[in-house]
């Protein structure tokens, strides 16, 4: 260990937690300054993440960093593979287009903002990094803890209301996570992943109860974080009450469940006698294919785009529970699936309060009694002055082209990613047999994108064809992250061998630290030993 | 790039190209627009015109480009005969209506937009048609669906473009994902994507048990897009387009999209039953309803519109037949059908723009006005017929003979030449009506505009096609002949038979049946043609309206969708919450009622009646606070209190004196905070159910109760058997045995909270952090109900008072009666500060540490914000709670990077003793500035929280509040 690029690993966790805690430090008033803190912190970690990907895109073996320097699996333990790597990358560049948007206006909606979005970045960043089960928990407690505060973010009825629904929902599902991982604990004696996987084989016949129903309890709460049919119906409501760059920011939250799955529930043995892995396999086709229905339904009934996004999110997550399920040929696709649909559904949030900004700027404009002399909520007049970036000519044909990407980028069609990566997984999925579930769940899967198609034409043709409807303004720093994120999509489409090629490796690699004791344990017994 | 692979490329390229330049061209460029896409159109057709003599004989013109390898999906452009005649007509007919377009659209139209549209439509039938892999083939067909809807719907503001559009999308779109899937089955039968490994691969295919599923997908999708019975309805409406779309989109590309992925997969998927049945019979009904239904039409376009619906199914049935002969018919007429169709669109485009309207009722005799259109159009018309001397005639005779040629036995071979000879009367008909109706007779009445011949430049498309028309009619083998042959043996290879292109091939059969249709249409018409003119819609088919029935279908299956999503999930918190909780007790229960529950052999201790008191005490007050949670939040909160005593005297009790230390702390400033808060909860109602509790309440609460019984005695049991086992070879015992020699503490809780674990310790705090950001904020916004707003009951009396008397002011009574505890308070903040100092320090060594030591200390500021009230607390003390968090948070970070300095990796910890001035030797961790970090960001956290709270009861209400109040207290 030596020199600043080896810690470069635990960065993606200290930076935003140093940036936040350093505007704490700052009046609510220097709006410019954390701007610009946040926006470059933000970069920075962008810029980390490649360095990352490509670290671990190098080596085959995953990058442990042991904190505290104490060894594994006594103290915390990071570990940087593949999929930790991309999903870093793709959080942050989240993170980034997020917050460029919002500071278009949103984020002046509230206070402390900027601390609560990079401290959102942190608990994502740490989730995805760590490999440690507890560890994992606290990283949880932090993104939800921020995820509660953005949320909220912007204030008015609705976001109190459905804040503290997701509160209620998000606590109750902690405490599975603690039932879960204490279970866990206390069957195999290891909080460590790694060690957990090479520990698991090893549990007495006599205590594979205990554990399964630990695991299990575990995967409730994974479950619920991804909006799983029936746990997930807190998802669309939740996240069309947040502002719209949180809400593009929340595009990930589901993923994390969805990570956590394939890095805990994945680790249960293929062991004759249990056939744990069957189960959980079972487990995540149904509940896949219910949650693909569920969502393709959700989509159709959607009166409005901001819940239509949310039910794209519960297809997407449906599809990938599926995914999984269906075992290791359908992996890599579904992990492209994972990085398209994430940045599909994230730029539809950011643009659909665009399109229909006309609709949602009753929600942020002061309701006509303040209860107290202080009051304000949404954005302030005052505010309004001083913009940054130009308005831009030709709005109508730019967001009529943006909406028309992200409706055929989260229905699966081309030219966008969406499409390759629909692809992916059935061509997956029929090389995995042909029978019944897989006829059923390549149907589902182009079914529901055909719903998206039917459902975002009739929104997209009523809002951006129909005429007199009133002109929007629509400034650069709004257009960018959409732009951004589409090119990103088009990019995955354009890029997508050497891509694929890399998740294909993210999978198999999942596959082999899932079966096999990775490496990086010290001796178990070492401690034990003075 | 002039290799003949690069510029194929190239060819495929240039329209998205110029599409995407058009693009940003200013809605007013009309001629830069126009002479982009002509440039690039023509450019594009010379190449591919460059490139006939790489496909010559067989040859196939390959450009892979590596994409996707690894799951056999390479960018592939194809070019052999069937692609390039495909390509020809495209990039051909796509140059002539760029040419009729110029002057077709109305100035004030945003013109680079629709050629932009036009130019990524063309570009995407081409990638279509040269696709080389059956993926990147349904990838350009989802693209010509959209490219499709953008150009239906260009007058969006119309509703009909827009109903339009959107139906057309979601059919095709629909028919594409079935595509998807069907190509897909054939790629895993084949095990390849690649076209030419499939075009080898028939047997293989059509011996697969898949085949049945993959043709009737591919089908389905073919169908769609070519617009066959029963999936025809989108294209007469799709007529809302302007002209020159519908003269593309129907007559060399969209439509024919269909039926090139046909004739493209006929060598692998035809010559089976089930291809005949389904093919051919849908192929047949198209034909004869297209033809029946374009009789009755009123509209110029929609009678073309249907046409081109029978067209189209003139060709699947000839597919359908199975047999080479009527394979090369098929292509033919294709061809055949995309010059004749396209110059009749192009001309009925022209009698709108000239006369103003497409009625056929209204129009007549306009051949004195515009002659030279008329000839042109009757030239089309007659093709469209099957007039002999033009191409239509001869794939029209092509196919007369090919449906005697069929005598497989079914009865759709046996009745074929009658109802072939009929579909071609019917052509007749509507042909002649089409031109007679138009051209002759008496001289218009009351058009909108008066008519005159159009631009020269603008009948120009319609004279090429005509003279081609002409040209492939009366000498066949010298003009189409030798390109045709390579498309027919790109397709058929070694199975092509011989055919003739002759104009006369004598007396035969086929010339009967033309000359009977001819005769019979002709006759029907001269019968029928006033008839006609009244007519409202087909007879027969006039209730298959495909529109009301699609758009009945949507409108369905959205309202099934939104009674199924009521019916499935729900909105509201509490369902959610029971099936969360439901769902996990199944996932907890499940593995015991398949592996059994039992016990481990740990011997438990005897039961202390103490310590079981404690217990049943404990288990009370939880039972009380979850009961009385609704209705007495007073009560249920001071409840919860007592359950969290019993957890700390247990901890204490089984010899954990640091988590009780934490626990008793916790509990108090939770509870003082929560009580604090309790003061802005709106008012109960009293009655919660007016007219008494209904039945179905009472049931839902029972199920609660029993879910709830059995989750908690599911987690007993759970608990109970963990317990019941040894621990196994834990990581715990290494904490205890390194704390001290290696951490540098004796308190090994402490150790592993700010060394073992620190990075959890760190992310805990931040989370506590968050969490006081968010009550701040959440309350910075808060609206109370409104009955909370005023002050408490308590105070009013206080203030009356004070206000009653004289000499006194208001929050006098209040000053005094808090005057001993504050004095108290203040007199021992410092104190108390001092103790959580010292609990910081020593709690490396003993229980205390960091986060006991920030909570004291924020019990000390609760209690002075509570005795001294918060401006005279503010006024004296610096209370910047955010600051305190900021510095908590960074000086964690730094003690943490300080590894970093001795190479060590983050949370490192050293530990070493000082040797101070007089104190003497102390014992120093760097843990202990972590933790003075963990110190300052709890008392931080609390203190946000705090003030949160107080803040709100010195904000005045607004004017309008405190007036509704005093009125409502004038009437109280």
């Amino acid at each position: 260990m030596a020199g600043v690029a080896d810690h470069l690993i635990v960065m993606p966790v200290l930076l935003p937690l140093a940036a936040s805690a350093a505007m704490l430090l700052m009046s609510e008033r220097r709006r410019v300054l954390k701007r610009v803190i946040s926006l470059a912190t933000v970069m920075a970690l962008i810029t980390i993440s490649v360095l990352l990907l490509r670290t671990a895109a190098a080596s085959h073996d995953p990058l442990i960093y042991l904190l505290g320097d104490w060894p594994a699996p006594f103290g915390i333990t990071l570990v940087l593979d593949r999929l930790s790597a991309a999903m870093l990358l793709l959080t942050n560049i989240l993170g980034f287009t997020s917050l460029l948007y919002a500071t278009a206006r949103w984020d002046r909606a509230g206070p402390r903002f900027h601390a609560l979005f990079l401290l959102q970045l942190m608990g994502l960043n740490g989730a995805f990094l760590t490999g440690d089960l507890f560890n994992l928990f606290v990283f949880f407690e932090v993104l939800l803890a921020a995820s509660y505060g953005l949320l909220l973010h912007g204030a008015g009825r609705k976001r109190v209301t459905a804040g503290l629904h997701y509160v209620s929902i998000n606590i109750a599902t902690s405490l599975l996570f603690l039932i879960g991982a204490s279970l866990t604990y206390g069957v195999t004696g290891t909080l460590n992943v790694a060690d957990l996987a090479a520990r698991i084989p090893a549990v007495a016949a006599e205590d594979l109860m205990l554990l399964q129903a630990g695991i299990g309890i575990l995967g409730v709460a994974f479950f619920i974080k991804a909006g799983m049919w029936p746990l997930g119906f807190w998802l669309p409501g939740t996240y069309s009450a947040a502002v719209p760059p949180v809400a593009a920011l929340f595009a990930i939250l589901s993923k994390v469940g969805i990570y956590a799955m394939l890095r805990v529930l994945l680790l249960l043995p293929q062991d004759p006698s249990g056939s744990a892995t069957h189960v959980v396999d079972e487990w995540l086709q149904i509940g896949g294919l219910a949650t693909i229905a569920f969502g393709t339904i959700g989509v159709l009934s959607s009166k409005s785009l901001s819940r239509l996004a949310g039910y794209s999110l519960i297809i997407s997550s449906g599809t990938l529970l599926a995914s999984i399920g269906a075992g290791e040929a359908v992996l890599s696709g579904a992990l492209f699936y994972l990085v398209s649909s994430t940045l599909g559904v994230s730029a539809f949030y950011l643009l659909i309060e665009l399109v229909g900004r006309a609709e949602t700027d009753m929600d942020t404009s002061p309701p006509a009694d303040a209860v107290f002399d202080d009051e304000y909520v949404g954005v302030r007049e005052e505010d309004q002055e001083n913009e940054v970036g130009v308005v831009i000519p030709a709005t109508l044909a730019i967001l009529g082209g943006g909406f028309m990407f992200c409706a055929l980028l989260l229905a699966g069609l081309p030219p966008l990613s969406g499409f390759i990566a629909k692809f992916a997984i059935i061509n997956g999925l029929l090389d995995t047999g042909i029978s019944p579930w897989t006829w059923t769940l390549a149907a589902l899967i182009l079914l529901s994108g055909l719903a998206t198609i039917i459902a975002t034409s009739r929104a997209g043709v009523d809002l951006i064809w129909t005429p007199d409807r009133p002109s929007r303004d629509l400034r650069l720093v709004e257009a960018v992250p959409v732009g951004m994120l589409l090119a990103l999509c088009l990019g995955l489409m354009i890029f997508a061998g050497p891509i694929m090629r890399y998740m294909e490796q993210t999978a198999d690699a999942l596959d082999v630290t899932a079966r096999q004791p990775p490496a990086i344990l010290s001796d178990p017994e070492e401690g034990t030993t003075p | 790039m002039t290799s003949p692979e690069g510029l194929l490329l190239a060819m495929l390229i240039l329209p998205f190209l110029g599409s995407l330049t058009a693009a940003f061209l200013k809605p007013a460029a009309r001629t830069p627009a126009w002479a982009l896409t002509w440039a690039a159109t023509l450019i594009a057709l010379g190449i591919a015109a460059y490139l006939y003599p790489a496909v010559e004989g067989r040859a196939v013109l390959r450009n892979e480009i590596e994409w996707l390898p690894s799951l056999g999906l390479n960018f592939l452009l194809r070019l052999d005969g069937l692609s390039w005649i495909f390509s020809i007509l495209v990039l051909g007919i796509g140059a002539l209506v760029t040419l009729y377009a110029r002057y077709y659209m109305s100035p004030e139209d945003p013109v680079p937009r629709f050629f932009a549209y036009l130019m990524a439509f063309m570009g995407s039938m081409l990638g279509l048609v040269l696709s080389g892999n059956l993926i990147q083939l349904a990838f350009f067909w989802e693209l010509t669906s959209l490219f499709s809807f953008l150009l239906i719907g260009y007058w969006h503001h119309n509703q009909s473009a827009r109903d339009a559009a959107r139906m057309a999308l979601i059919a095709t779109a629909a028919g594409g994902l079935c595509l998807l899937l069907g190509v897909l089955l054939i790629g895993k039968i084949v095990g390849s994507y690649d076209l030419d490994r499939v075009l080898a691969s028939g047997d293989l295919i059509q011996s697969s048990d898949l085949y049945l599923p993959a043709l009737i997908l591919i089908l389905l999708g073919a169908f769609t897009k070519s617009a066959q019975f029963p999936f025809h309805f989108w294209l007469p409406h799709a007529m809302a387009a302007p002209t020159p779309v519908s003269a593309y989109l129907h007559s060399a590309t969209m439509v024919k999209a269909g039926v090139f992925v046909l004739i493209r997969l006929w060598p692998v998927l035809a010559g089976t039953d089930a291809w005949y049945f389904i093919v051919s019979t849908t192929g047949l009904l198209t034909l004869l309803i297209g033809a029946w239904a374009a009789i009755f039409q009123q509209d110029l376009k929609g009678l073309l519109a249907y046409s081109t619906i029978s067209h189209l199914g003139l060709i699947t049935l000839l597919l359908g037949l199975g047999s080479p002969l009527a394979a090369v018919a098929a292509i033919f007429h294709a061809v055949n059908h995309a010059t004749f169709k396209a110059s009749l669109f192009m001309a009925a485009g022209i009698i709108d723009h000239e006369t103003g309207t497409r009625d056929l009722r209204s129009l007549s005799g306009l051949y004195r006005f515009m002659p030279i259109t008329a000839t042109l159009a009757m030239v089309a018309a007659a093709a469209m017929a099957g007039v002999p001397l033009l191409n239509g005639f001869l794939s029209k005779e092509m196919f007369l003979s090919a449906s005697l040629a069929e005598h497989s036995g079914t009865i759709i071979d046996q009745a074929l030449p009658a109802l072939a000879t009929l579909a071609s009367a019917f052509a007749v008909l509507y042909s002649l009506r089409f031109i007679h109706q138009t051209f002759f007779g008496p001289a218009p009445q009351g058009l909108p505009r008066i008519p005159g011949e159009a631009p020269h430049w603008m009948r120009v498309p319609i004279e090429i096609l005509v003279v081609a028309c002409l040209l492939v009619g009366i000498l066949p083998a010298m003009t189409i002949g030798p390109y045709l042959a390579t498309a027919v043996h790109s397709v058929l290879g070694d199975a092509t038979p011989a055919y003739s292109l002759a104009v006369w091939h004598g007396f035969n059969p086929p010339l009967f049946m033309s000359i009977a249709a001819l005769g019979l249409g002709t006759g029907a018409y001269l019968l029928f043609r006033k008839t006609l003119n009244r007519q409202d819609g087909a007879p027969l088919i006039r209730r298959l309206k495909g529109r009301k029935i699609f758009e009945a279908s949507l409108a369905a299956i959205v309202d099934t969708a939104r009674a199924l999503e009521r019916l499935l999930g729900t909105r509201r918190l509490q369902p959610q919450l029971r099936l969360l909780v439901v769902v996990a007790l199944l996932a907890g229960l499940l593995p015991f009622t398949r592996l059994g529950y039992g016990l481990g052999d740990h011997q438990g201790t005897v039961v202390d009646p103490g310590f079981a008191v404690v217990w049943m005490i404990g288990g009370a007050c939880a039972i009380g606070a979850a009961w009385l949670a609704k209705y007495h939040r007073l009560a249920a909160l001071i409840l919860t209190g007592g359950a969290g005593l019993v957890c700390c005297i247990t901890f204490l009790w089984l010899s954990a004196p640091d988590l009780a230390l934490t626990q008793l702390l916790v509990e108090t400033v939770t509870t003082v905070l929560l009580l604090l808060g309790l003061r802005w909860l709106p008012i109960r109602a009293e009655e919660v159910w007016p007219g008494g509790r209904a039945a179905s309440v009472t049931l839902r609460r029972a199920i609660d109760l029993t879910i709830a019984v059995a989750a908690g005695l599911g987690m007993t049991l759970i608990a109970y058997a963990v317990m019941t086992r040894p621990l196994p070879g834990s990581v715990s015992r290494f904490f205890v045995e390194r704390a001290y020699p290696e951490g540098g503490g004796t308190n090994v809780v402490n150790v592993i909270l700010v060394d073992f674990r620190a990075f959890d310790t760190l992310g805990e705090v931040t989370v506590l952090a968050i969490v006081a950001l968010t009550v701040f904020a959440l309350l910075r916004r808060f609206r109370p109900a409104q009955e909370s707003v005023g002050a408490p009951a308590q105070q009013r009396v206080q203030n009356a008072i004070d206000e009653a008397r004289e000499g006194r002011q208001v929050g006098d009574t209040l000053k005094d009666y808090l005057l001993i505890p504050r004095v108290i308070m203040e007199w021992l903040f410092p104190v108390i500060m001092v103790f959580a100092i010292y609990l910081w320090i020593r709690g490396h060594d003993m229980p205390g540490g960091g986060f006991a030591a920030g909570i004291t200390l924020s019990i000390a500021l609760i209690v002075l914000y509570m005795a001294s009230g918060t401006r005279r607390v503010e006024a004296r003390l610096r209370v910047q709670p955010a600051r305190w968090i900021g510095f908590g948070l960074l000086l964690a970070l730094l003690t943490g990077m300080g590894a970093w300095l001795f190479g060590h990796p983050f949370l490192t910890s050293y530990f070493g003793y000082l040797d101070l001035p007089i104190v003497g030797k102390v014992p120093a961790a760097s843990a202990l500035l972590f933790d003075l970090g963990v110190f300052l960001i709890v008392v931080g956290a609390t203190a946000l929280i705090l003030i949160a709270i107080a803040h709100q009861s010195i904000r005045r209400p607004s004017a309008s509040i405190l007036r509704q109040q005093a009125l409502e207290q004038g009437e109280g």
